[in-house]
């Protein structure tokens, strides 16, 4: 008995067919086209447009830990971590409330931080854009970096 | 050995083990579509739109596969699907590991993203590590098992003899 080579590539069509069947039809589905993190209301940044908003004057937000943010960050970027939006949004809000435009970053498209701190100051009245695929897709795109240790 | 990996119990236990798992392991993943796809980003393998598709068929190749190998349906082509799910995912597990990336919840069998410290399965068979690497290893040992060594009859390896019929 050896592998039967038919039944084995319609076993993978038929169950990856179903799946996108049950994506679209199920109601419990997503647009595949998108990331799953994107909401109505964010809006996305990508990496040369966001630079654009830079060289403006915008100010960026690194959504990662902050220990990320003293190893390197977006040139001029300030540290708002989600795990400490709370306590540190505070010391920021004068800061930001004057920026023309605000940015906010995190480690990449795998992280929902950025858009959780964009939302968060959308509820506060100011607007913020999320840098799509964050950090990685700046990084990719040799966009310069502040490499300088913080304390 | 080779008796023993002949053995026809041996292969039924490994179909129900294997198909087992991956039919429950699918569940989960295909009530919350969406969750799940949060949980592959995570992993940093492919980028959102591949991770999206990844997670919308994925537990579906899971689902059928280990249906048909409790079935005993197309078992060999089944087991080498299975085989295959392994090998990608010790690579993606392997990947995660060298590159220092702190998944908390493999997506493995749920999609719950935080649970309570004592809940079950504990924290430690949910994340990426040597837990997930060594269950994977011995999964796909039983996989390759059933794809690749044919099934003794259950006479010929000492288990219960049919009597002939008798009029």
């Amino acid at each position: 008995m050896s592998v039967d080579w038919k039944r084995f590539t319609f076993l993978l069509v038929a169950a990856g067919g179903a799946g996108l069947a049950w994506n679209a039809l199920s109601g419990r589905g997503f647009a595949i086209g998108q990331s799953v993190l994107v909401e109505a209301g964010d809006e996305l940044l990508k990496a040369p447009a966001a630079k654009t908003l830079l060289d403006r004057g915008a100010l960026f937000l690194d959504a990662r830990p902050r220990d990320f943010w003293r190893m390197s960050r977006i040139p001029g970027a300030l540290s708002l971590p989600e795990e400490e939006y709370e306590t540190t949004f505070g010391e920021l809000e004068t800061r930001i409330r004057r920026a023309s435009a605000v940015v906010v970053y995190c480690g990449g498209y795998g992280c929902e931080a950025s858009h959780s701190v964009a939302r968060k100051l959308r509820e506060r009245g100011i607007p913020a854009g999320i840098l799509d695929e964050g950090l990685p897709a700046w990084e990719d795109a040799a966009l310069p970096l502040d490499r300088e240790p913080r304390s | 050995m080779s008796a023993f990996l002949r053995h026809p119990r041996l292969h039924l236990v490994l179909r129900l083990l294997l198909g087992g798992f991956f039919a429950y392991a699918s569940l989960d993943k295909i009530a919350n579509p969406a969750a799940f796809a949060r949980i592959v980003y995570q992993w940093q393998i492919a980028g959102p739109v591949a991770s999206n598709l990844a997670a919308v068929t994925l537990p579906w190749v899971e689902l059928v596969a280990g249906v048909l190998l409790i079935a005993g349906a197309w078992k060999r082509e089944a087991a080498l699907v299975i085989a295959l799910l392994l090998v990608v995912f010790l690579g993606a597990a392997g990947s995660v590991l060298a590159r220092g990336i702190d998944v908390l919840n493999c997506g493995c069998t749920s999609v719950a993203r935080t649970e309570a410290p004592s809940s079950w399965p504990p924290a430690w068979t949910r994340g990426v590590g040597w837990f997930l690497l060594t269950r994977n290893l011995l999964l796909l040992g039983g996989a390759l098992v059933l794809v690749a060594v044919e099934p003794g009859r259950e006479e010929e390896e000492g288990g219960p003899a049919t009597a002939p019929a008798s009029v």
